[in-house]
């Protein structure tokens, strides 16, 4: 019988290779064990609904006093010189958490990653823009919706890829190839208007959140994932991911997208894949 | 993971949530010297030690205590090893300096790793695991290190 501590570095994927592809074969195969499993990954979303991130986070930013007055400021515009350091460690102080709790993150990256076995192919969407004739396909993944919220923080970008052994997240300048499925996820820390899409080395660009060309709204806090996946064409030398936000509403133009980039009303966040063997 | 470890060693739902919150607070106080090389690790062991140290905190206060006789034994267990409340317990094991013997002793004795999977945990070799878990056995009888 596979130990507790065995299961639970199982479900963080925080085992040797080896070790953990022995356990996904007997989750395959083993409907004793798939049921353990099964049980863990509902238990930590109990946990997590019980104890969210963020009481988590206010309990240590209490205990190491760096919160005070700064939480009601948290998230503002307006900082004044001391508010703004009391926010500079409450960031760091998130960035923290965020990082302990990517022990479950990866958890449920794993729930959610078993969960889009079943539903591919099922859900090819439509909710993706195809612009300018890109090759690129669109396929369904469950929505990976997580708990963590980044109140306070930069708007940001992550970019995960779905591999055999699961999903993990890509770091900027990663390679890709041909046939990757390529998840993205983003957060605002306020409401604003928000547009993603790239660009492929052919040039071709691809809207992959947005009402045509035009930014929709976006609402603070949690991480969201598009409801669709991408997959990788052929289009050789990169794949340029832009995640635009501002204030106001905004729309990109397919034939001129410097001119959204050199706005001074929207912040720009990039994120590039090189492709492998391009 | 956190909460069902602190769970499972305190039996007790309102102390694991507190001792969980503890675990994360002990690690971010040492954020700067934090090892993420093996997350699951350091949270799993850092929630063993802060455990083992509340059972017997517990039970020197003459407080009851819902543990088998096993994990009593080894959280009352002395460990010269184990200081670490006065020596700077997270620098120690930030340095990756070896674990409380107690600690290792849960996890072998308790957790059923063997001493391999024990030795990989804690950063140490298997002879230097089975000395150490020697050492606490001549304080806890029942300890039977293979």
């Amino acid at each position: 019988m596979i130990p507790d501590w065995k299961l639970e570095r199982f479900l963080t994927g925080d085992l040797p290779e080896e070790e953990m592809n022995k356990l996904r074969e007997l989750e395959a195969n083993d409907a004793v064990f798939a049921n353990r499993v099964k049980m863990l990954r509902e238990d930590n979303k109990a946990i997590l609904s019980k104890l969210p991130f963020e009481t988590l986070a206010e309990r240590i930013a209490d205990a190491t006093d760096v919160a005070g007055e700064g939480r009601a400021n948290l998230g503002t515009v307006t900082e004044t010189a001391g508010t703004a350091a009391k926010n500079a460690a409450r960031f760091t102080l998130v960035k923290f958490a965020a990082a302990a709790m990517f022990v479950f993150a990866v958890a449920l990256v794993a729930f959610f990653a078993q969960r889009e076995t079943s539903v591919m192919n099922e859900r090819v969407g439509s909710d993706v823009a195809n612009v300018n004739g890109s090759q690129n396909t669109q396929v369904a993944l469950a929505e990976i919706q997580s708990d963590t919220r980044i109140k306070g923080l930069e708007a940001r970008m992550e970019v995960w890829k779905k591999t055999s052994a699961g999903i993990v997240q890509l770091n900027d300048l990663d390679s890709v190839g041909e046939g990757d499925e390529i998840q993205l996820r983003y957060a605002v820390p306020e409401k604003c208007f928000g547009l993603l899409f790239s660009m492929d080395g052919n040039g071709a660009l691809t809207l992959h959140m947005g009402d045509g060309v035009k930014a929709v709204e976006l609402a603070p806090g949690k991480m969201n994932s598009l409801p669709f996946a991408y997959k990788l064409d052929d289009a050789p030398y990169f794949e340029k991911f832009f995640f635009v936000t501002s204030p106001k509403e905004f729309a990109v133009e397919e034939n001129d997208v410097d001119k959204l980039l050199k706005r001074s009303d929207v912040k720009v966040i990039g994120f590039t894949l090189k492709k492998a063997g391009k | 993971m956190v909460y069902r470890r602190c769970l499972q060693l305190l039996r007790d739902d309102a102390e694991a949530c507190d001792l969980m919150q503890d675990v994360f607070l002990r690690i971010y106080s040492a954020s700067e010297r934090l090892d993420m090389e093996s997350p699951s690790s350091l949270l799993w062991n850092t929630a063993t030690r802060l455990c083992l140290n509340r059972i017997r905190d517990k039970r020197r206060r003459g407080l009851d205590v819902d543990s088998s006789s096993l994990l009593l034994s080894i959280a009352c267990a002395e460990d010269e090893h184990d200081d670490y409340e006065t020596k700077n317990v997270l620098a120690k094991l930030f340095s990756k300096e070896p674990e409380s013997s107690r600690t290792m002793a849960v996890l072998h004795f308790v957790d059923g790793m063997t001493l391999e999977e024990t030795a990989r945990e804690v950063g140490l070799s298997v002879s230097g695991v089975r000395k150490r878990l020697r050492g606490l056995q001549a304080k806890v009888k029942t300890l039977e290190v293979q």
